[in-house]
């Protein structure tokens, strides 16, 4: 009976090309396009699921409010929290804490090898998490002061072997750590990464006996992580957190009108839907990811309606052939198998053609998306497990509405050749077209809007000169008692040198999070109530004309004033957040700044230190002619190498022991865009992916419908009609189908625009135009679909037509 | 073998009945060859059609070998005329994307005949139609009595008891058509096959050993 159906619906296919090639070209574009997404998708979600106590394991983050305002939101908070709630929850297993060590330099056989991104961590790491350890014991490898471990690749890039345990390394010139364990590679899907741990003992030992961080609640910049026992429920735990800090810090808190909060974050939720203060590396966007998801499935959904579509719309045809088996004792379900089969086929070459597609686009992939994908991921069972997936799914969903309408019809009406088109089928078809152009505009209203919001973002002023700045990465290796000496005449050796114009040491530069966040600040006149956070710069005498801030009120600082040491420059937003309508008004005023008096010398406007999905904030510049931070160094165009060489000669005789790392400012201000871009690209290519196939099954269908119109046309033709009248005839029913779908697509684009660009502080207007210019685009594309069809029936001879009746 | 009481069968425009059969007692005993004649628009189709289990009729009672077919559900409808009917149409209906050979061999599919058996079946009777050589060629390649032929080898494969011919020679020219019709007679004497046949043709209906003649849904002078 199989090869029965084997043979007819392979007969059918090449005595139908076109329409097969429709229906398999469609489809396995829409299963490539799914597949491929899904493999995205797939990976954003497997972020963290392979720590075997991933269920347990929660990050504390950290919630700072001012006057009951929110004002903070961190990955990493206070320092004394995990040993605190440890002792107090019984609920706790363990506990993991963390704080940056920032980037290193490691000296060994007089080479330099530079490590960002390091942590001091307590011995638990290993334990709580399943990072596996090659060499070293996970449960004390960080338990003694001054040791390390480090990863696999790296001890291989600093010793030339992996085996290095109890070697010893000179770390920063300065203190002598010993190699405790050596870690396999961290994956890329871990909310986390880093070469090189350093235990959190040695930590304790730098800071110093006075400071004492495992009591302190106020000291922020720890990174808490809590392995729950099991059976806890954290949100019961989470109820618990006030009162213990209440306990702990409530006086202080009291003091300045402060609040804090803490709130358990599952370890697999950081990837997709964390994006606080000093995370540990930029997460991705779950939005982004269910968008995409969604994308994935609008393609495949099109496809499966092109099948449904024409294979409804081609029943008649198969109709008597319905009809005679019903006759000679075809039983309905048998016919139903039968037709099921036949799109399990379509489904299954549509596969094959998929796979190709897959194998052919994997390298362009990767270069739009930026992601690894590569054949390796043929042997995953999820690919697998997905592709059969989408073929059963593709094979019933679509199958089965053909193959009930086929096996329905009565043997005596299609035998004698009455059978008519339904208009129940002819509506249904229209909806699902409907859907289809609904789905279209949705995705081209969209695409239209990210692409616009980019470039939106781009273009926008920032209020500060990112252009012909050379930013050079801050000295690591350098003694705190000659730095000043040192970075004196570092500048002083630049300046006078041709092609650079100035040279700035700042704390932070633009482009990136202000890591500096200081709270209690207020005016020297009000009482600690009134204090709120800032973000603060430290920067030197040139941070202002060299970035092009624009001065509203007051001065810059200036050598010559010799108190600056105590001066501090307010933007914008700062000056509200202290209580000032008018810049002018602050000018002179005096701030309590930790501990220090600090006097207001000048107000700048507004800046873009982020890109402008940020918001402005409370922004402090502060003078520090002495900060040790990044070096900006403005070059003039044309003249860029000669200058770097100049550059690194100087770094090299006034820093030695520190590597030589630059960058362009304006490109790493634009790198902030590159996932936005990114976005932007892949929704776009998907978008006409998706057009395009909704557009093969609108051609499908205007040739069957303009097929079975052949008659009228020809009627109407010998009645006079123009072929213009014809056209408009054959169009009209197209155009009315585009403009339920654009009623249909235009609210609901509306919507997931407005909250897509919620996440954006700047963000372009919703314009008429973002929703018109689909709908022409999908009106131009349609049209020229349909004229291939319609056009030709037009034109023809109403002789030819009317003969073969 | 069929017994037909008081069969009507109707459509309703506009609140108005019109009647396609009306009031039909009709009893075919096994072994008969009968002839259906009658204008276009009698119902002669329509009658063949309740006989053949294809329609319903509104009312009226119908027994097919002892069965009360009326009462009986679609499936075991199907059950039955898979296994004691066949067909033969007009239009040959013969299904366009299959061999001869696989046409003839689709109705014992659907009654699940071995394989092996299979082959003997329709080996055996392209032989007794002397179209062994035709058996790969698809239907549009033979000329309309060979189809016919075909169609006729289809509804026999199976042996059933009653074969229901609509028409069997409309398409056909006239020394075709003599073939056909004494192919039936053969059908009908050697092997005692039942058959109906519903012709325009008096000369056609002459093979058989019964006429009816229907008029406007009636049968006018059951002989």
């Amino acid at each position: 009976m199989l090869k029965n159906y084997f043979k007819i619906a392979f007969r059918n296919i090449f005595m139908h090309k076109a329409y097969a090639a429709i229906n398999i070209v469609g489809l396995a574009i829409g299963m490539a396009a799914c597949l491929l997404i899904l493999q995205y998708v797939n990976h954003e979600l497997s972020y963290d699921q392979f720590h075997v106590q991933k269920d347990r394991i929660y990050r504390v983050t950290q919630d700072r409010y001012d006057n009951g305002v929110l004002s903070t939101q961190w990955a990493a908070g206070a320092y004394a929290v995990g040993n605190s709630f440890k002792d107090a929850f019984p609920e706790i297993a363990d506990y993991v804490k963390m704080t940056q060590a920032g980037s290193v330099v490691v000296k060994e056989n007089n080479n330099l090898f530079k490590i960002e991104q390091t942590y001091f961590a307590t011995p638990s790491f290993f334990t709580v998490f399943s990072y596996p350890l090659l060499h070293g014991d996970a449960a004390t490898a960080l338990k003694e002061p001054y040791h390390s471990v480090i990863s696999a690749t790296m001890a291989k890039k600093i010793f030339g072997t992996d085996q290095v345990l109890g070697k010893t390394m000179l770390v920063n010139n300065d203190k002598l750590y010993t190699i405790s364990g050596v870690m396999a590679d961290m994956p890329e899907n871990t909310h986390f990464s880093t070469e090189m741990l350093f235990s959190y003992s040695s930590f304790l030992d730098l800071v110093g006996p006075n400071n004492t961080p495992e009591t302190a609640w106020s000291w922020d910049g720890c990174l808490t992580y809590l392995l729950l026992k099991k059976g806890t429920d954290p949100v019961k735990l989470e109820k618990k957190f006030p009162a213990l800090v209440q306990a702990k810090s409530g006086e202080e808190l009291k003091r300045f009108n402060a609040g804090v909060t803490y709130h358990l974050q599952p370890l697999t939720d950081i990837h997709l839907y964390s994006n606080r203060m000093m995370e540990a590396r930029a997460n991705g966007d779950g939005k982004t990811t269910y968008l995409m998801l969604g994308i994935a499935l609008f393609i495949v959904v099109i496809a499966w309606i092109n099948y449904i579509n024409l294979a409804t719309a081609k029943a008649i045809s198969r109709a008597k052939e319905v009809g005679i088996r019903k006759v000679i004792g075809s039983q309905r379900k048998q016919l139903i198998g039968q037709f099921l089969f036949e799109s399990g086929l379509l489904n299954a070459m549509a596969i094959i053609l998929a796979a190709l597609i897959i194998a052919v686009s994997i390298p362009s992939f990767n270069r739009i998306t930026g992601h690894h994908l590569d054949f390796s991921i043929l042997q995953k069972p999820a690919f697998w497990g997905s592709l059969l997936l989408l073929f059963l799914a593709g094979t019933f969903l679509s199958g089965i509405y053909p193959a009930l309408v086929l096996s329905g019809f009565k043997p005596i009406t299609v035998l004698k050749g009455k059978l008519v088109n339904t208009t129940q089928g002819i509506i249904l078809r229209k909806s699902l077209v409907v859907f289809q152009f609904a789905a279209s505009l949705f995705l081209l209203i969209g695409t239209l809007t990210v692409s616009k919001q980019v470039s939106y973002m781009k273009k926008q002023e920032l209020g500060m000169q990112v252009d012909q700045v050379l930013v050079i990465k801050p000295p690591i290796v350098a003694r705190d008692s000659t730095f000043m000496n040192q970075m004196t005449a570092f500048k002083q050796s630049l300046v006078s040198q041709p092609g650079i114009s100035a040279i700035t040491a700042s704390s932070s530069i633009p482009g990136e999070p202000v890591m500096w966040n200081a709270g209690g600040i207020r005016l020297l006149s009000q009482d600690d109530k009134a204090a709120k956070q800032y973000r603060v710069i430290a920067i030197d005498y040139d941070y202002v004309p060299l970035y092009g801030l624009k001065l509203i009120a007051g001065r810059n600082f200036s050598k010559e004033f010799g108190t600056d040491r105590k001066a501090v420059i307010f933007n914008q937003s700062g000056i509200q957040q202290l209580g000032f309508q008018k810049p002018a008004e602050a000018i002179g005023k005096q701030i309590f700044f930790w501990g220090d008096t600090l006097s207001i010398a000048g107000v700048v406007s507004n800046f873009h230190q982020q890109s402008l999905r940020d918001a402005f904030e409370p922004l402090i510049l502060r003078s520090a002619p002495d900060v040790r931070g990044y070096f900006s160094v403005k070059v003039a165009a044309g003249n860029i190498e000669p200058a770097i060489k100049t550059i690194q000669q100087s770094w090299n005789s006034f820093f030695p022991g520190n590597t030589f790392e630059y960058f362009f400012l304006d490109e790493h201000f634009n790198e902030q865009y590159k996932a936005d871009q990114r976005f932007g690209t892949v929704f776009g290519i998907f978008t006409w992916l998706a057009i395009f196939v909704a557009c093969l099954g609108l051609f499908g269908l205007a040739s069957f419908t303009t097929l079975q119109r052949t008659k009228e046309i020809g009627i109407r033709k010998v009645l006079g009609a123009s072929v213009v009248s014809i056209l408009n005839l054959l169009y009209k029913e197209f155009v009315v189908l585009i403009g339920i779908a654009f009623l249909l697509a235009v609210p609901i684009g509306w919507y997931a625009n407005h909250l897509w660009l919620q996440g954006y502080a700047f963000r372009i207007n919703l314009s008429p135009l973002l929703f018109l210019m689909p709908l022409v685009l999908i009106l131009i594309v349609a049209f020229l679909t349909v004229s291939l069809q319609t056009i030709r029936a037009a034109l023809a001879n109403p002789i030819t037509s009317l003969r073969t009746e | 073998m069929i017994k037909l009481e008081h069969i009507s069968k109707w459509v309703t425009t506009a609140g108005l009945r019109t009647f396609l059969l009306k009031d039909i007692n009709l009893t075919i005993n096994e072994g008969e060859f009968l002839s259906i004649m009658g204008p276009s628009g009698s119902g002669k189709s329509t009658l063949l059609n309740v006989i053949g289990m294809l329609d319903d009729a509104n009312e009226g009672e119908y027994n097919f070998l002892g069965q009360p077919i009326h009462t009986l559900k679609e499936k075991q409808r199907s059950q039955l005329y898979k296994q004691y009917i066949g067909f033969v149409f007009q239009a040959y209906h013969l299904i366009d994307e299959l061999t001869v050979y696989e046409n003839i061999e689709t109705p014992l599919l659907y009654q699940d005949t071995k394989s092996a058996e299979r082959k003997a079946m329709v080996a055996d009777i392209l032989d007794r139609f002397n179209i062994v050589g035709k058996k790969d060629l698809f239907p549009s390649q033979l000329s309309g009595g060979q189809q016919q032929l075909v169609g006729i080898a289809r509804a026999l494969i199976s042996s059933p008891k009653l074969i229901l011919a609509d028409e069997p020679t409309g398409n056909l020219n006239s020394k075709q058509g003599e073939e056909i019709m004494d192919l039936f007679r053969k059908l009908n004497e050697e092997d005692g096959v039942t058959i109906i046949q519903v012709t325009h043709s008096e000369k056609n209906a002459g093979y058989g050993n019964r006429i009816i003649h229907l008029l406007d849904g009636r049968i006018e002078q059951p002989r």
